[in-house]
């Protein structure tokens, strides 16, 4: 039976039909702090979105937000604490997630558009936890500030992604001798609104985009990907900046060069191959493509600024490093003066990251900083502080710091 | 000036019934009332209505004060903001060249319309006053940077 009668309005949809723009400007926008009623204490401004955990909202417009370090604590990210990060708007995505089309052209013998529903029963399915950093990840570290969102370490995430190989694909379209990069395309509209050109457009070496764990993933955590995290299908290509994971996969473009989208040139996800005076323009010609990401190490427990009641420590994080395993983790409570190893777990597979644990007896009451510092495989560690300045702040790896007080 | 003040009253008058009126449509002045919805016509089971906007991110307006005060603030503001959030810009700390070439990145990159060489020039004034580098440390007084 058809609902009738009465029914309670919904404040927000009627505010809808009456324009946000008017009313809505004199009203706290949906998602501040003080919608929620969140503690006036300063702080970042908490997410409120449905679906998602109350990360710290680094921008509004486009959406991006960060995972706490404390909310990074669990082995296997949930969806509701992956981070977000939008280069433009997120896209309408309705009717059958299946008919959705991938194109796959350029330097192939036979070009295709593959509907999700051909993807998912021509090509085998797999399922790994892979990493999910932002480019940007640590930004918030270089002194001075570089441009762009200010991300502490929480653009990143390890959940379980399930999907097709993106080299199954690659391989029934036929690569070319001349294949040698992709460039690949999403639905978001850019920033302005504009859907006739893409708000950025980034891309891999063909090596890496036939990797085994490169992914064109429709599943995050074994459920339906949600629209922010790029349903129905989207790219998941791990250890490298996430702007090459494309959200809402149109195209897969391959290239008889490096891919020169929107977000490939100038400082855009490069690094300095010669040092840059910090704080200085620098010059574009100096930078290099930043390819696989730092090594990183965070505290997840205890939370920076828990007070303790006992000496007795026991922290754990994760570890992670680009296209590298982890070696080892060192635990310093004195300022880097002595380091003391911590227990560092095997990935769950490649491109996993990997936990670290450790138990230390401070050796008194008072205030402490505990540092973690990881090494990788090829003994490559974290600087004391953020490195090698550039103007858009790629590649701040320092070694992460909690703050803990010791109470008697 | 009494017919003065009656067109005012008459203006003013208006303006507040509109007032009342759009309150009204809002709820505000309703709340926790309930309103009567039609039973829904018997058409065959019309598909589930797709909310396009299911998922997507909570909408969001900012304001020209969400600015800090100063000269060229609102021209600022309605430069920018038809991308961006306030809140990225007043997350950064650049010196005036930085803000110089951040201008060009989005014309240059993220194709911005074009500015007015005298607005640019204003635009910059004020970022570069307001949002100057404020994170001290090794890096901040660095004696390569003129």
């Amino acid at each position: 039976m058809p609902r009738s009668g009465t029914t309670k309005a919904s404040r927000r949809n009627v505010l809808k039909g009456v324009g946000m723009a008017t009313i809505g400007a004199s009203l706290p926008p949906v998602g501040s702090a003080l919608a929620q009623g969140a503690p006036a204490a300063k702080g970042p401004k908490l997410l409120d979105m449905e679906g998602k955990a109350k990360l710290a909202v680094l921008g509004d417009k486009p959406l991006v937000a960060e995972t706490q370090a404390e909310l990074l604590d669990d082995n296997v990210t949930p969806t509701a604490k992956l981070f977000i990060r939008n280069n433009g708007q997120v896209p309408d995505v309705t009717g059958d997630p299946k008919a959705w089309k991938v194109k796959i052209d350029g330097e192939v013998n036979t070009p295709m558009e593959i509907s999700v529903g051909d993807l998912m029963s021509k090509f085998p399915a797999v399922t790994y936890q892979l990493m999910l950093e932002c480019g940007g990840n640590g930004r918030s570290f270089f002194t001075p500030e570089a441009r762009g969102n200010q991300w502490t370490n929480g653009g990143a995430g390890c959940p379980m992604w399930t999907g097709v190989r993106l080299a199954d694909v690659l391989k029934a379209a036929g690569l070319k001798s001349s294949a040698v990069y992709i460039g690949s395309y999403g639905a978001d509209p850019t920033l302005a609104g504009d859907t006739d050109k893409p708000s950025i457009s980034r891309g891999v070496p063909i090596a890496k985009a036939m990797e085994e764990h490169t992914l064109i993933a429709f599943k995050l955590n074994g459920q339906d990907m949600p629209l922010i995290h790029g349903a129905p299908v989207r790219l998941v290509i791990p250890g490298w900046p996430a702007s090459v994971s494309t959200k809402w996969l149109k195209r897969v473009w391959v290239r008889d060069k490096e891919h020169d989208g929107p977000g490939m040139g100038g400082f855009s996800y490069r690094v300095p191959k010669k040092p840059i005076v910090p704080g200085s323009k620098g010059d574009e010609k100096d930078m290099a493509i930043l390819e696989s990401m730092p090594v990183r190490s965070v505290i997840t427990f205890p939370a920076d600024g828990t007070r303790l009641t006992s000496r007795k420590l026991d922290l754990r994080g994760h570890a992670w490093a680009g296209d590298f395993d982890i070696k080892t983790v060192d635990i310093s409570t004195d300022y880097g003066v002595t380091w003391k190893p911590a227990k560092v777990d095997a990935p769950a597979n490649k491109y996993a990251w990997q936990n670290f644990s450790a138990s230390i007896e401070l050796p008194t009451t008072g205030y402490y900083e505990v540092w973690a510092k990881a090494t990788d495989s090829k003994g490559v560690t974290q600087p004391f502080q953020a490195a090698n300045w550039n103007p858009q702040g790629y590649g701040a790896n320092p070694i992460n710091r909690i703050r803990v007080l010791v109470e008697s | 000036m009494s017919q003065i003040n009656v067109i005012h009253a008459a203006v003013i008058g208006l303006a507040a019934t509109f007032v009342v009126l759009a309150f009204d449509r809002a709820g505000e002045l309703r709340k926790d009332q309930y309103v009567y919805v039609p039973p829904a016509p018997k058409v065959a089971a019309a598909p589930a209505a797709v909310d396009p906007d299911k998922g997507k991110p909570p909408p969001h307006n900012d304001k020209v004060e969400d600015l800090p005060e100063g000269k060229n603030r609102e021209l600022t503001f309605y430069t920018c903001t038809a991308c961006h959030g306030v809140a990225l810009i007043k997350a950064q700390g650049l010196t005036r060249d930085l803000w110089d070439s951040t201008l060009d990145l989005m014309v240059e990159k993220h194709r911005m319309p074009p500015i007015k060489p005298e607005e640019r020039t204003e635009i910059l004034d004020y970022l570069a006053e307001q949002f100057p580098p404020r994170r001290k440390g090794r890096g901040s007084d660095n004696p390569f940077l003129k």
